[in-house]
């Protein structure tokens, strides 16, 4: 191997390192999925201190998640590695969690099922947890597909 | 545009600019525990890739907490792809593809 395949190496490897470093750890989707369960749950009780008691946890519980990733968050990755492909694959995932939590609710819900919401979230949820990690999985790939420099 | 840059290529510092090229900011402890340096000769690489214009070092805080952070300008971008190009060009004319490692 020649100095400059080696630098190329080099390279690869450490924005390898970067990518890995800023992906969203795997336990922030199960913890999520399961924050937005118990709220619903909390909700869908009628029980007004119940909801009370649940949206203040969600609100906390979220808001404590969201700070420990971004106060763990050691770099940023650069914009242009995860590009509009990358964007748009996030913005997907979200939508079709929504769109299966939303149908599904209402589905219920119009059968007269008890507690739509809350069996509607189960598939979301699990949907984050497994997703999630895939998700990650494949922003990987395709930052690393990405050019080294040059044509960003 | 293809231009080897000697102050890019020593593998000290070949190390720490290829990490911040693909970062928007890296944080000092980061390129710090990452390279296995310390935290002197670490904040040596920073500055004198500081005075060459390539970087930029940006202190904040974090949940009350100090941060030292560290980005490429847009010489220090600039610098890296032109450095990146000269040597694809070095290995393509050596007869060899450019293939990233798995």
């Amino acid at each position: 191997m020649t100095d400059a395949e080696r630098a190329l190496a080099e390279m690869h490897a450490r924005r390898a390192q970067v990518v890995e470093t800023g992906l969203v750890p795997q336990w922030y989707w199960a913890a999520v999925g399961g924050l937005m369960i118990l709220f619903v749950v909390a909700i869908e009780s009628g029980i007004p201190w119940l909801i009370a008691t649940g949206s203040i946890a969600y609100a906390l519980g979220l808001g404590a998640m969201i700070a420990l990733v971004v106060r763990k968050a050691q770099v940023q990755v650069r914009y242009e590695l995860l590009g509009a492909r990358g964007i748009l694959t996030i913005v997907g995932f979200a939508a079709v969690l929504i769109a299966v939590g939303l149908a599904l609710g209402f589905a219920l819900d119009s059968q007269g099922v008890p507690f739509p919401a809350t069996l509607a979230m189960l598939p979301v949820a699990a949907g984050m947890t497994l997703g999630g990690p895939r998700l990650m999985a494949h922003l990987r790939t395709l930052m690393l597909s990405r050019p080294l420099a040059g044509s960003r | 545009m293809n231009r080897f840059d000697e102050l890019i290529h020593a593998p000290t510092r070949l190390s720490l600019v290829s990490l911040l090229a693909a970062t928007e900011w890296a944080d000092f402890r980061f390129l710090r525990d990452s390279l296995g340096m310390s935290d002197s000769a670490l904040s040596k690489q920073l500055t004198t890739l500081e005075e060459a214009g390539y970087l930029e070092i940006r202190k904040s805080f974090v949940a009350k907490r100090p941060r030292t952070s560290a980005r490429l300008t847009a010489n220090g971008h600039e610098a890296f792809a032109g450095h990146v190009a000269a040597l694809q060009e070095i290995v393509a004319r050596a007869g060899k593809s450019v293939v990233p490692p798995l």
